[in-house]
């Protein structure tokens, strides 16, 4: 069983469900158990494709960091496409396509097989937008997606212009050789812009509040949760082994993160709707994870990305719904919404305890870790920063929840189905565990990312 | 032999089986509660004076204990605190709105208040911190006012960002976690910064000024059994924090040598003076009872800042005995009112009246608590005050000195006023068929009188105690006799006073006796300026009770808070900014930012 399959059978089942739009959904889910199997039983390592040997022809590199992100991806959009099936039952195509499409992008071992990868992931993230119909809305994401991989894309003409290659080992060993990172600045500024749209760093994501502020219970978890893990992954690959910033660039993006953090939580604590609260609270979070890698944190920033993917399932879940029925997401119509929901809220809770990083849940245990790296590699002051912006990332949460449980005025009634309750518990139960028993967590190092492995076995 | 893992283990079972026996029966659930506090006190009774509790860890992993005579302290003082208070569940909880959770979470909430003084570690501390924080936070919007839950957070969790900046800082300094070894190897302008970070963990805490405006607003609208928690227990956890910081880090400041303090500590101690009077000015100006307590809670904060920052064993000693002394008086007091409430609806005093007639048990536990709280003879305050007055008058701080003295005397005028209207004021129609608390809630409340009475008149063994503690952070110990406690200038005997105290009572007791019995009347019975009063409320004189006072400062009192809005509106202006700058509905501006960095990039590689 080769990696590869995990691109080419969500392809092909997309053309397939197109004529067969009855079965899509059982296709969906078919391929995407398929998919599961597959990566616990595909050999790990680098993949040539068509017999030619790196760096001539696009090869694939599989190891444990991919294989993170890949079981967290396939798992999340198998979920979301089961809770979905009624509602929005003409997506499935779609939703096989962006599986193809991010799986691709987790495995690629190539700059511009990457590059295409971004373009078609990006058409089924606009696809799956337009289940807001907000049309404007995802037309203006359309068009920052469209400026983010051309960005890439120039990026990546640049290096090969300069190295004559578009393996990334390869690239990553020439680099290496010649020593002169002035002539870098430009295409890696580019790479990580056009990456950075997609990942929802600041000051590069205006879309992000017209899709996720209208979004519903597939776009929802889609983007925030799925896409949001799998741009964070592939930005953490590069920032962790190509991009490798140094003197200007480092401090610019650090400052650019850093703002991020801050301005991301300030915008969550001045917003009033639920959904705007979330989005900007992943937006902090987005470049919270983007910090850590650029400060060689790999792999709690990894365990951060899937603790935040299962917590933003679940928040953006529990809201989309409940705005669906109530009408509106304003926080004082919302208010009451788990008096007669206590197990939606009890989990609504933990998964937002989580995100605070409050202790016996799994946040608390990454973001002690991480912040344990910061300050041993001296970074006191982005521990500083990102405690500071912790802050008032509690106090709005809090606000929050404790709206959400008492209510006001009028009692409001949301109905949540079995499948979303049992979704919900799994998630609480996974966060709860892992915060209470770390020692899983602690089976694995930042070597998961074998790139640097590669890079010295062939250099 | 008990073990602190097990004890703690316990607690978190124990809250979930108070969960589901709270679902089924609220009584059941809440006595449940009880005994689980119960057990949980007396095996720290038990063992832990003696440091005969079990550190060892077999089953928790990465966690790691060990006993110390302060940590103890705390524990003992805070696990009496919760097991007088969760008598008063089964009367209570039942109305709650989430009521199975009440108790699970008062659990939770204990066992990790054992972790967070037990621990060497600072991580594992401030982990028990934030656990203390998140369960207790779902309790407070049970009470009057959910809001209330949302600034107790906030300044809790600002607080412990700070200990936990602090301890970062230690960590890359020292390059280790464990408690003793990092304080020790501070040095340089870093142990400047973790001491001022660990005192504003310690501030947000204990309320102390400039963080106090937490304390009346989450005292003041928490449920009522909680509120005595809050304020003889929770905030004491800041006073732990303060001592870390005050005793045992040494900031490299320079010294006043003429009074022979660093400036660190000289700086805490007049913040410890600012918030004995901005406490007791507010306390003042309050109507509300329990966020009169709460002021004055911020008070007696003061107080014990004030004796840890004199680095001095007899101060020491009087900051120790004040944890105890307040702890027990304020959950007295707030457990008279909360009976109060139980039994009128209300804590507002303007609205109460002739209490003592119907609950004079509870009017007696109030006076007893207040009295310590003044800090008169024959109570606990008195002993502690009059230890740190000594410490301070030995130092010659006048300025602390003069706040100290202003904290007492003007405590005489907070602590009676609800004293004077709502247990002894006139007694209104629609008091006259409430009852005195049922039995169940007077234990507590006649064990704390008798407490309240202990510490005042044989404080020996509890400072025998206090030396260990003292010793244990390396300051030399106080002399102590059975009866007698020697300070910087003087001897106390606690017992002779009392005695003293006590024949006079006696004498009083005589004369009330031997003179005419006065005549009875009805309440109405009465005229004034030559009009038949028709109305009781009309001879209430509990509003604006101190008038002239309060206008001295009326407009200068709203500061703080006026202070803590402008912060919360500068960050939504912050929010509101990015969004007008990155969040804007034309898409050009994300491009024009895309430019922005790349052209600031290129200009930073030709420069």
């Amino acid at each position: 069983m080769s990696i590869i399959l995990l691109i080419a059978v969500p392809l092909l089942a997309a053309f397939i469900s197109i004529i067969f739009k009855k079965i899509a959904t059982y296709l969906l889910v078919a391929v995407g158990i398929f998919n599961l199997v597959v990566l616990f039983i595909a050999p790990m390592g680098v993949i040539t494709i068509g017999g030619f040997t790196p760096p001539i022809g696009i090869s694939l590199l599989f190891d444990t960091y991919s294989q993170f992100s890949l079981v967290l991806i396939n798992a999340l959009i198998i979920i979301i496409a089961l809770l979905n099936c009624k509602s929005f039952n003409k997506y499935s195509g779609i939703l096989l396509l962006a599986m193809a499409s991010l799986n691709g992008l987790l495995l690629t071992n190539d700059l511009f097989n990457l590059f295409v990868f971004l373009e078609i992931a990006g058409i089924a993230a606009y696809l799956i937008t337009t289940s807001n119909k907000k049309p404007l809305k995802t037309f203006h994401y359309l068009i920052l997606g469209a400026v983010g991989s051309s960005l890439f894309l120039f990026g990546v003409v640049i290096l090969y212009s300069m190295f004559g290659t578009l393996n990334m080992v390869d690239m990553i060993i020439k680099i290496n050789n010649t020593n002169n990172y002035d002539q870098l600045i430009l295409p890696f500024t580019l790479m990580f812009i056009g990456l950075g749209v997609e990942a929802k760093l600041l000051p590069f994501n205006s879309w992000v509040k017209g899709v996720l502020g209208k979004s519903n219970t597939l776009s929802g978890p889609m983007i925030a949760s799925v896409y949001a893990a799998a741009m964070s992954f592939v930005l953490g690959r590069y920032i962790t082994n190509l991009f490798m910033f140094e003197g200007n660039l480092l401090l610019v993006v650090t400052v650019l993160l850093s703002l991020g953090i801050l301005i991301g939580e300030a915008m969550a604590f001045q917003s009033t709707k639920a959904r705007k609260i979330l989005l900007f609270s992943s937006v902090a979070q987005a470049s919270i994870i983007a910090l850590l890698f650029v400060n060689g944190v790999v792999i709690w920033a990894v365990y951060y990305i899937i603790a935040a993917a299962l917590s933003k399932l679940v928040l953006f879940l529990v809201i989309n719904k409940a705005t669906k029925e109530v009408g509106n997401d304003n926080l004082d119509n919302l208010q009451g919404l788990f008096s007669n929901n206590i197990l939606v809220g009890l989990t609504f809770t933990l998964a937002t305890l989580s995100v605070m990083g409050m202790p016996l849940l799994v946040g608390f245990v990454i973001k002690l870790n991480f912040l344990t790296q910061l300050a041993a590699a001296s970074q006191i002051w982005l521990v500083v920063i990102i405690l500071v912006a912790s802050v008032v990332e509690g106090i709005y949460f809090v606000r929050m929840l404790v709206k959400l449980w008492y209510k006001g005025k009028e009692q409001i009634n949301v109905k949540y189905h079995i499948s979303f309750k049992i979704v919900f518990v799994l998630v609480a139960a996974v966060l709860l565990v892992l915060g209470t028993y770390k020692a899983p967590l602690d089976n694995y190092d930042s070597t998961i990312d074998t790139v640097s492995q590669e890079v010295i076995n062939n250099g | 032999m008990a073990s602190i893992e097990y004890l703690i283990l316990f607690l978190v079972g124990a809250s979930f089986i108070g969960y589901f026996l709270t679902k089924l029966n609220t009584t059941v659930g809440s006595i449940f509660t009880i005994f689980a506090t119960m057990f949980v006190f007396a095996s720290l009774s038990m063992y832990g004076f003696n440091m005969n509790l079990e550190t060892a860890v077999n089953i928790l992993p990465g966690f790691s204990f060990t006993q110390t005579y302060l940590g103890f302290y705390f524990v003992i003082i805070i696990a009496f605190i919760y097991l007088m208070v969760s008598f008063f569940h089964p009367y209570y909880v039942g109305t709650y709105k989430y009521k199975d959770s009440y108790n699970m979470l008062f659990l939770l909430s204990l066992a990790g208040i054992l972790g967070a003084f037990f621990t060497d570690n600072f991580l594992q501390l401030f982990f028990f911190f934030e656990l203390i924080i998140w369960t207790t936070m779902f309790l407070i919007p049970q009470g009057k006012s959910k809001e209330a839950a949302i600034s107790y957070f906030g300044f809790s969790v600002a607080g412990s960002v700070a200990l936990l900046t602090g301890i970062f800082m230690i960590f890359s300094q020292t390059g280790t976690f464990v408690i003793a070894d990092g304080l020790q190897g501070l040095s340089g302008s870093t142990s400047i910064v973790v001491f001022a970070l660990f005192l504003i963990a310690a501030f947000a805490k204990l309320g102390a000024f400039p963080m106090h405006i937490w304390l009346p607003i989450a005292h003041g609208n928490a449920p009522h059994p909680f509120s005595p928690v809050l304020s003889g227990a929770l905030v004491k956890l800041g006073a732990f924090i303060g001592i870390l910081a005050l005793v045992n880090i040494a900031p490299s400041t320079g010294m006043f040598t003429a009074i022979n303090l660093p400036i660190g500590q000289y700086i805490v101690g007049i913040l410890g003076s600012l918030s004995i009077i901005f406490g007791t000015l507010m306390a003042i100006k309050e109507d509300d009872a329990k966020k009169l307590l709460a002021y004055s809670s911020m008070s007696h904060g003061g107080y014990i800042l004030v004796a840890f920052s004199l680095l001095d064993s007899i101060g020491f000693a009087g900051g120790f005995y004040h944890i105890l002394a307040h702890a027990v008086a304020s959950a007295a007091a707030f457990m008279a009112i909360a009976a109060v409430a139980r039994a009128t609806g209300t804590t507002k005093m303007k609205e109460l009246g002739g209490i003592i007639h119907k609950m004079p048990i509870t009017y007696i536990a109030y006076l007893v608590a207040i009295i310590s709280m003044a800090g008169i003879p024959p109570m606990g305050g008195f002993i502690s005050k009059w230890l740190i007055f000594q410490s301070v008058i030995d130092k010659g701080l006048i300025f602390i000195g003069i706040a100290v003295f202003f904290g007492s005397i003007g405590s005489f005028l907070y602590v009676f006023r609800p004293l004077a209207t709502l247990f002894l004021g006139q007694e209104f129609t629609e008091y006259k068929k409430i009852k005195e608390q049922p039995i169940i809630m007077l234990i507590p409340t006649v064990i704390l009188i008798l407490m309240n009475i202990y510490t005042g008149i044989f404080p020996a063994a509890i400072l025998k105690f206090i030396n260990n503690i003292i010793a244990e952070l390396g300051y030399s110990t106080l002399t102590i006799t059975t009866f007698e406690i020697t300070g910087h200038n003087g001897v106390l005997n606690p017992a002779v006073i009392s005695l003293v105290f006590g024949v006079g009572v006696v004498v009083a007791f005589i004369i009330f006796i031997l003179l005419k019995k006065s005549r009875k009347v009805d309440l109405m019975d009465t005229y004034t300026a030559a009009n038949f009063v028709h109305d009781e409320h009309l001879l209430h004189y509990s509003t604006d009770f101190y008038a002239p006072l309060e206008r001295l400062y009326e407009k200068q009192s709203h500061w703080m808070t006026t202070f803590y809005e402008a912060l919360k509106q500068k960050v939504k202006d912050i929010g509101r900014l990015g969004k007008y700058l990155f969040m804007s509905r034309n898409i050009a501006t994300a491009i024009v930012w895309m430019i922005v960095v790349v052209i600031f990039l290129l200009i930073g590689v030709i420069l």
